[in-house]
């Protein structure tokens, strides 16, 4: 009984907090630009007016159309609960957590491309090639900071591995890790979330098709996915394990809010890469990752 | 009943089909069925029996000069339930994709060497003795050469079966000399294990490039791709499903029983992420569905040799507690890769009954059509990804967990479990996008060409085929500790040292998360559909930016889609391109061609073939059949000699 209602308010968590940050990023972008900008809960609004909103459908698409984001959106739930908060632990917790939450993700990018693809259309095509492309790259970046973390702690258990702080390779990690959220999470510079018709978009052209309560389980999903990427940054980098309930809660507020702005800086002050620079900088996300794994190698053996 | 009085039905059946098969059907079909169960059975009862038992059984009558000796155990048995599962689902296939009506010539033979192929595969695993397994072995490469060229009028489909006949052969050099070493080394063709036979080491070597030509290990695969492309598409399922597991299955069994030298456990783990990655490049660039799904055989078995090699790692390195996750990833792998994969060659054989085609870009919106075909080929697509909450999932998270925890044991094997670990995710994302290509392209969208527009569902024998694999996918995903008795019976017997009583990772929280996963993946599914329903849905036409036209042949395609993918691997794939641009201002025709080569084939060993032979037409010279020639060149000999001789060197 106790559990399950640990996962309730756990899921409750994640459903209202998660589409703040976007709120927050477009109002420091708004800021930095010296305007005044949407309110910060602007995304509640639109998803609450997209939930109520009728569906058009490509006469193409097949039931996957709709069954693609569903699944996305569970699968990102779904990591999003396997991800420690900090001193309240994860929902569940096992040896090899960490590779599920990584195929979780893959997961929701299977169902998202396969939304895309099911319209015919040459635009989201593109975009979803995009997707499973740079995800080669990001994959293989993601792998090496866990593998850090791994190696640095001994475990292959998220809980354990995110307590500590992630040592001499910190700062690596911390600068790999953060260039892989704003590539998971289609930022600048690697995608432009303000556009919706341009040739370039990742994120955004695969779901031109997407409407109503469909759009609103998209829209959602990927601000969860932003919210988790941002918690798994704070407790990489940080010593989290090693503070009292209130500090390390503050820590872990604090951590998502920092990256949060960070993401808004950026956005203010970097204009979107060409897309022929995004796989160079994706390998420089894997290689600082790469030399964190390093650092947490010789750390141990000394 | 015992394994073998089960093993005996199912010979006898099977024997009894290849005479029968030709003419009677429906007899064949019920034979193929009973006898394929009844070595399931015996397989699960070795299996699911008391553990480290087995079956073994000496008779006294010699053949060919050496005692029988047949034995059924973990790792022979894990393999034969995976025959037997192809081989039943696979007849039933057949029996409907390859009918007698459109193929009186090749359909009655098809059917006795489909008896013949399943039977000397069982005679390959049970055998224990290294002339018969010699003789079954041949006798499995001749079946499966003769059911790839069913459809021998086509001039490729002979090309294929004639590079499968020579790859096969190139291997089985190689296996020749190893049993026959072993036997002068040991004294016996007798086999079994020798471990502490340090002399025998060496021949470790002989024995895994000869398997490894067999599993189409990476770059030993040249045959593969145009024998699994080419062939009718049950015998591709077997061939991919199982054919290429019998090299697995060598190397598994002689790696268990030899003495392991210090360096294979480096070499096969690196041969194998390597392979995983560079097959899975070539996949994501292929244009054609069969071979898409042949070069994705080269991954997986880079996966499985990523398994095997950290395992072999461990077991060189203080009998290391990971290499065992990482054993019972491996050898779950090979049944996983067996089921998703036959079933993803049924998908695409009942898409080229439909439409006439394996060329994805002519295909498109098949979905509408092929319900049944779609729904198996995205399980599968899913499966082959490596995503939860399917079965290729469950084998891949053990061996990371393998890995992983190598790494993080800071030993010397950590070097090769780092690198692996990565190669692998990346290997993982590129099936995905492989994969995500292949059925979308096949199955979502609008249809590309009349072919695509015509197709038809297939019947209820090649859907039930299907399911029934789709099922079995489906079950290992969501309840792997069912079937983790099979693991560890066929890894205990691979070392008898390990213990692998209890799951050694938390597999039963795996599955129960798979199966929640899986609930409430449909559950939101269902609930997004019924909202949109609520909500008012609507059709019309795909949105494009306002164009309001938009034709079929504006879609992605295939070529499209790996674009970036497969311009990083340029210089790998070596895509020959031929482009005619629009020129002028009314351009008339533009053109732009694109063919993925066979790299390895074309680039290293036809070049290399064609070496040899011109410096054997230039060597022929000398022999021409003028006899007073030969006397000259006797006397030059001679000649030489003398001159040695006087000049004080010893001859």
């Amino acid at each position: 009984m106790n559990s399950l209602l640990d996962l309730l308010l756990r899921l409750a968590l994640w459903l209202l907090l998660a589409p703040l940050l976007p709120g927050i990023i477009n109002k420091v972008k708004a800021w930095v630009a010296g305007r005044r900008g949407p309110p910060v809960l602007q995304l509640y609004y639109d998803l609450a007016r997209l939930w109520r909103k009728g569906v058009v459908m490509s006469t193409l698409a097949s039931p996957g159309f709709v069954a693609g984001p569903a699944l996305a959106w569970v699968a990102v739930a779904g990591a999003a609960l396997l991800l420690p908060l900090g001193p309240a632990g994860a929902a569940l917790s096992f040896r090899g957590d960490v590779l599920l939450v990584i195929y979780l993700l893959a997961l929701a990018r299977f169902g998202t491309a396969w939304a895309a693809l099911e319209t015919g259309s040459a635009f989201e095509g593109m975009g979803a090639a995009r997707e499973v492309s740079y995800a080669v790259l990001t994959e293989a970046a993601i792998i090496a900071a866990v593998l850090a973390l791994s190696v640095q702690t001994g475990t292959v258990s998220l809980a354990t591995m995110l307590a500590p702080s992630a040592g001499a390779g910190a700062v690596l990690l911390a600068a790999g890790l953060f260039t892989v959220l704003l590539a998971e999470n289609c930022r600048v510079p690697f995608d432009d979330p303000n556009t919706h018709l341009e040739l370039t978009m990742i994120h955004e052209v695969m779901v031109l098709d997407h409407s109503g309560p469909l759009l609103a389980v998209i829209l959602h999903g990927a601000s969860m996915k932003l919210l988790f990427f941002a918690l798994l940054l704070t407790q990489a980098v940080t010593p989290i394990g090693g503070w009292s309930r209130p500090v390390a809660y503050m820590m872990l507020a604090g951590g998502v809010f920092a990256v949060t702005v960070g993401v808004g800086l950026v956005e203010s002050l970097l204009a979107r890469f060409a897309f022929r620079r995004v796989p160079l900088l994706l390998t420089t996300a894997f290689l600082l990752c790469l030399f964190a794994l390093l650092m947490a190698w010789k750390g141990g053996a000394l | 009943m015992s394994p073998g009085v089960l093993l005996t039905l199912a010979a006898a059946g099977l024997a009894t089909g290849i005479v029968a098969g030709p003419w009677l059907r429906r007899t064949w079909l019920v034979l193929t069925i009973a006898s394929t169960v009844a070595a399931l059975g015996a397989a699960l009862l070795v299996l699911f029996g008391p553990p480290a038992n087995g079956w073994e059984w000496r008779g006294a009558f010699p053949l060919g000069g050496e005692p029988l000796h047949l034995r059924l155990d973990g790792v022979s048995a894990l393999i034969l339930a995976l025959l037997a599962v192809i081989g039943g689902t696979g007849s039933v296939y057949a029996s409907e994709y390859w009918p007698d009506r459109h193929y009186p010539v090749s359909a009655p033979p098809g059917r006795a060497w489909w008896c013949g192929l399943v039977l000397s595969m069982g005679l390959v695993l049970v055998s224990s003795n290294g002339l018969h397994f010699l003789i079954a072995w041949e006798a499995f490469a001749v079946c499966a050469y003769y059911l790839i060229t069913l459809d021998r009028a086509r001039r490729e489909v002979r090309r294929a079966g004639w590079l499968y006949l020579v790859a096969s052969h190139a291997g089985t050099v190689c296996l020749f000399a190893f049993f026959s070493t072993l036997a002068a080394r040991t004294g016996s063709w007798d086999l079994g294990p020798m471990r502490e036979q340090a002399g025998v080491a060496p021949l470790f070597w002989l024995m895994l490039v000869g398997f490894s030509v067999k599993a189409g290990a990476f770059p030993l695969h040249v045959w593969l791709p145009s024998a699994h492309a080419n062939a009718p598409s049950h015998v591709s399922a077997i061939m991919s499903g199982v054919a290429i597991k019998m090299g697995v299955y060598g190397i598994v069994r002689f790696s268990g029983w030899l003495p392991i030298p210090d360096l294979a456990g480096w070499i096969v783990l690196g041969a194998g992420a390597v392979g995983a990655l560079f097959g899975i490049a070539f996949a994501l660039a292929q244009n054609d569905l069969k071979r898409l799904l042949a070069y994705c055989s080269v991954e997986n078995i880079g996966v499985i040799w990523i398994g095997l090699g950290a395992a072999l790692l461990a077991a060189t390195h203080g009998d290391a507690a990971w290499g065992r996750l990482a054993l019972a990833g491996a050898l779950l792998h090979v049944w996983n890769h067996g089921l998703f994969k036959a079933l993803l060659f049924l998908g695409a054989g009942s898409v080229l009954h439909a439409t006439g085609t394996r060329e994805m870009s002519r295909l498109g919106g098949l979905w509408r059509a092929m319900p049944w075909t779609a729904t198996c080929f995205a399980l599968g697509s899913v499966a082959v990804a490596g995503l939860p909450p399917l079965n290729g999932f469950v084998s891949e998270w053990l061996i990371y967990l393998g890995l992983f925890e190598g790494a993080s044991n800071h030993g010397p094997p950590a070097w090769a479990a780092m690198p692996a670990a990565i190669m692998m995710a990346m290997a993982g994302a590129l099936a995905l996008a492989s994969f995500a290509k292949a059925a979308a392209v096949v199955f979502l969208g609008a249809a590309r060409t009349q072919a695509a527009t015509h197709a038809h569902e297939c019947g209820p024998a090649m859907r039930g085929a299907m399911l029934a694999l789709a099922v079995v996918c489906l079950a290992i995903g969501l309840a792997p500790v069912v079937f983790w008795p099979v693991v560890s019976c066929a890894a205990s017997v691979w070392h008898p040292a390990w213990n692998f009583a209890t799951p050694s990772a938390p597999l039963a929280t795996l599955g129960s998360l798979h199966l929640v996963l899986a609930i409430a993946g449909v559950a939101a599914a269902a609930w997004l559909w019924w909202m949109a329903r609520v909500r008012g849905l609507r059709r019309a036409l795909t949105w494009d930016c306002g164009y309001v036209a938009p034709t079929p042949r504006m879609q992605y395609t295939s070529g499209s889609f790996a674009g970036i993918g497969a311009g990083w691997f340029a210089s790998l794939l070596q895509t020959e391109r031929r482009v005619q641009r629009p020129r002028g201002l009314l351009p008339a025709a533009a053109l732009r061609v694109e063919r993925v080569p066979e790299t390895v084939l074309e680039r290293v060993i036809q070049p290399l073939g064609a070496g040899i032979i011109r410096v054997s037409t230039a060597v022929r010279r000398l022999q021409h059949g003028h006899i007073q020639s030969y006397i000259l060149y006797i006397v030059a000999g001679l000649a030489t000699l003398a001159v040695i001789v006087l000049l004080g060197g010893k001859p």
